[in-house]
């Protein structure tokens, strides 16, 4: 079943900022529940515009937003219940903390959904297990924590809301490579306990091979590609064409076949390229 | 050999707390003249520390720095290390001062105390070094993470350093900002001759460089060219970085039984290697 | 945008009064208001009123930009004249009168000589932000205040100029980063919209508390930066950019100069 539907999404800014072109033009798909969505695209690509629509901090143009089938701008008054139905975490979240201690901070999105008492601090504390954010630190001031655990923390601050639908912008942005892994665990994590659908913004290619059953491509402010992620990688041309590549090892696998061994190219992870190349080497056709 | 910098025995102490803490521990090397050098390292391993002794920024609490041979202790000599050894960090809107990019790549020349029609040729030469010449009257809060970071470099060239220090400069672009920035400090090494010390966590950016040093715990656990450096992948991993996807795929061929050349790094030696690998039966 | 807030007023069109020295723009823009102010009769104040329609010509701003700033400040238009409309010599003849209210044609012009006064007052100070940027309005008063080094006060100057540079530099940044932390909050379901006054000034805790660290931490970086590229408290700086009195400049003094005798002119004879 659909979760999340967007038709004809078009977002354009008003007045004259010629500067920044991140605007949507009639954009359209379908987010299946439990599914992990990427989306990729150029820095003003449109995709940050996108995203912003899907929990109403942005109002469309043009076009509409449906969660669960329901229009979000139906009842205007009741956005704001969107934003617990659909979490957004924007790029450097760990920007926004702001109360005094780490517990308080997490505490402050389901907070403002209604929740007090024991509810509020079950809600938290069952947020911070399955994310690992270590009880120790719940009381301790957000702002004494190292980069990555401040980050994990304001992630933490927005899954507290139990959001059925999460949006990452660029999650891993500016972490170093254990920090990356590190943010990827607790997504996948929060997915596994929850189970609810995620969408992710990202730079990289590789972690995506890695992350997303589904990729949307956006070029200015089009989409050009919405398919299962092997898909969309094996469109390296089209890909190139609008400034995106794919990942390192298909770029790999794709100078082998140049060189005229017969390979195929819908290789996107280390693991299935060792695979591959092992049958290959064992003789076996069917490779 | 001659070093522009020369590191010697040095540690940073600082404490929080009652608590001290090392981020430097003892550490000694040179860099050479004309060198490209990018240290690794997670956050927290030291690097930055490390980078801001460099040009005097921080002052070693224990050991000494020496910038052209001049110890970055040496208070009259503040200006002067400085000049030589300028420094681009990681968020480009927090370096930049002045609210018209000509403007802002003359505030090191001007404080300098040049002369107008110098610093005019000064500021244009680097701009155009870094390919930023036609934004010259452009506002930086228009341009792009990279734009603005090139910028910032361009504010350093100005001033005609020897050498240029640059702590984590692409952590916070997209690819095509990191690409822009690592081609334009090739670009400035080869054609003039500047020192470049890089400090990432980014593998890819170390690929091209002379000389690769990794930073752990506050010491220098590894100091040698990038083919040398990556082969050493179950190291790498150990202290929180990782290797290129080239070389993972390389590594866990090697560990598979394939007997293949794990000595390279692009991807069209990747693929020559693996071609061979599979001729060989 | 909110973002373009530094360029709020500037519009390039490239004229000779843009051209212009901002210092000399600034002195004449001090000498226009005093001429403004000492035009006593309508004759007077009819050449003042040409000396900004001349000006407003040369700037090349499209006319409704200048009105578009009187609309702003109408209600003070209109109170000050009001003001002056219920005084006057009703020896000069009242032009009606009901109640407690007497209003003579005294009053009355003078009313309309206020309200025409303040107008031109707006309309000229506005042609100096329209055609000067604020980097250039910098420079010029680093430039008029120079002369404060004589009296101990380089230092000052030296600290104003580049407290206004930085500020023009950081407010856009700024203004952004609030957008965002802003959006932030509203994403984990901050109310910023509605509620009583107190609820609102509570909601805006964890927008501020962000953008105070944040500017905490940017100043902080900014100073290491500053210090790297040489900065020493602008002991011995030079400057790239040198004003410099053209031809333009000699010509926008005199035609003013010319007005401005006309006026003086008008007061004594008519």
């Amino acid at each position: 079943m659909a979760i999340l539907e967007v038709k004809n999404l078009t977002h354009t800014y008003g007045g004259n900022t010629p500067f920044i072109n991140d605007a949507v033009k009639n954009v359209s798909f379908t987010v299946e529940k439990g599914e992990i969505l990427g989306v990729i695209g150029h820095t003003g690509s449109g995709k940050s515009t996108l995203v912003q629509h899907l929990n109403g901090l942005l109002k469309p143009t043009d076009g509409e937003i449906l969660i669960e089938q329901t229009n979000i701008w139906d009842n205007p008054k009741e956005i704001r219940k969107v934003r617990s139905k659909v979490g957004l975490v924007f790029q450097y979240p760990e920007y926004q903390l702001f109360e005094e201690t780490v517990y308080e901070d997490i505490a402050f999105g389901p907070k403002n959904m209604g929740l007090s008492g024991k509810e509020l601090e079950q809600r938290v504390l069952q947020t911070c297990e399955i994310i690992g954010v270590k009880e120790e630190y719940l009381q301790k001031s957000p702002f004494d924590l190292s980069g990555g655990e401040k980050r994990r923390v304001a992630i933490a601050g927005v899954m507290a809301m139990n959001p059925q639908i999460i949006v990452f912008d660029e999650p891993t942005a500016g972490l170093d490579p254990k920090g990356r892994e590190e943010i990827i665990d607790v997504i996948f994590n929060y997915r596994k306990a929850t189970g609810a659908t995620v969408i992710i913004i990202s730079h990289s290619m590789e972690d995506m091979a890695q992350i997303a059953d589904k990729l949307l491509v956006m070029s200015k402010g089009e989409l050009v590609m919405f398919d299962k992620t092997q898909n969309v990688f094996k469109n390296g041309e089209r890909l190139r064409e609008i400034g995106l590549n794919v990942p390192i090892v298909t770029r790999v696998f794709e100078a082998l076949q140049k060189r005229g061994i017969e390979i195929p190219c819908d290789v996107f992870t280390v693991e299935r390229a060792v695979e591959v190349l092992k049958r290959i080497k064992a003789g076996d056709p069917n490779a | 050999m001659d070093n522009i910098i020369e590191v010697k025995n040095v540690t940073y102490e600082y404490s929080t707390d009652q608590e001290i803490h090392t981020a430097v521990n003892d550490v000694s090397f040179g860099i050479e003249r004309g060198s490209f050098t990018v240290i690794l390292g997670h956050n927290g391993s030291g690097k930055s520390t490390l980078a801001k002794m460099l040009n005097g920024l921080y002052k070693p609490t224990g050991g000494d720095v020496f910038v052209d041979g001049i110890n970055t202790k040496d208070e009259k000599e503040e200006i002067e290390v400085k000049r030589k050894v300028g420094m681009v960090f990681q968020n480009p809107d927090n370096q930049l001062v002045a609210s018209i990019v000509e403007e802002d790549v003359a505030f090191g020349p001007e404080n300098l105390g040049l002369q107008p029609e110098v610093i005019r040729k000064r500021v244009d030469d680097a701009l155009k070094s870094v390919g930023m010449y036609e934004f010259r009257e452009s506002t930086p809060h228009h341009l792009s993470g990279g734009q603005k970071q090139r910028i910032a470099i361009a504010g350093i060239i100005a001033m005609e350093p020897e050498c240029l220090i640059l702590d984590e400069p692409t952590a916070m672009l997209d690819p095509v900002g990191r690409r822009e920035i690592v081609d334009t400090l090739h670009r400035l090494n080869k054609e003039k001759g500047i020192t470049v010390v890089l400090i990432t966590h980014y593998m890819e950016e170390a690929e091209k460089a002379d000389r690769v040093m990794v930073m752990n715990d506050g010491v220098i656990i590894d100091d040698n060219t990038p083919k040398e450096i990556f082969k050493n992948v179950e190291q790498l991993k150990a202290v929180g970085l990782s290797v290129p996807q080239t070389t993972e795929l390389l590594y866990a061929l090697k560990q598979n039984g394939f007997n293949i050349n794990t000595d390279v790094l692009s991807i069209e030696e990747t693929a020559v290697a693996i071609a061979k690998s599979l001729e060989e039966k | 945008m909110l973002k373009d807030i530094t360029f709020g007023q500037y519009i390039e069109t490239r004229s000779p009064i843009h051209k212009a020295d901002p210092r000399v723009k600034m002195i004449l823009l001090i000498v226009a208001i005093v001429f403004i102010f000492l035009s006593k009769n309508f004759f007077a104040l009819g050449v003042s009123v040409l000396l900004v329609l001349t000006v407003m010509t040369a700037s090349k701003v499209p006319f409704k930009m200048y009105f578009k700033n009187l609309k702003a400040v109408l209600p003070i238009i209109l109170v000050t004249s009001l003001i002056n409309m219920f005084y006057g010599d009703e020896a000069n003849g009242v032009l009606l009168s009901f109640w407690k209210i007497t209003i003579t044609y005294d009053g009355l012009s003078r009313a309309m000589f206020m309200a025409l006064r303040i107008i031109l007052l707006i309309i000229v100070s506005s042609t100096l932000t329209y055609t000067t940027t604020p980097n250039d309005l910098t420079d010029g008063i680093e430039s008029l205040l120079s002369p404060l080094r004589f009296i101990g006060l380089k230092s000052a100057v030296h600290m104003l100029a580049l407290m206004m540079t930085i500020a023009l530099r950081f407010i856009p940044t700024l203004v952004e980063e609030a957008g965002k932390i802003m959006n932030a909050q509203k994403a984990r379901g901050a109310d910023l919209e509605n509620g009583k006054l107190k609820d609102r000034i509570k909601a805006l805790i964890p927008i501020l508390i962000p953008l105070l660290l944040s500017s905490v931490r940017r100043a902080y970086e900014l100073a290491e930066a500053m210090e790297c590229r040489c900065y020493n408290g602008g002991e011995g700086k030079t400057r790239m950019k040198q004003l410099k009195v053209t031809a333009v400049d000699y010509v926008l003094s005199l035609v003013s100069l010319l007005f401005g005798a006309g006026i003086i002119l008008c007061n004594i004879f008519l």
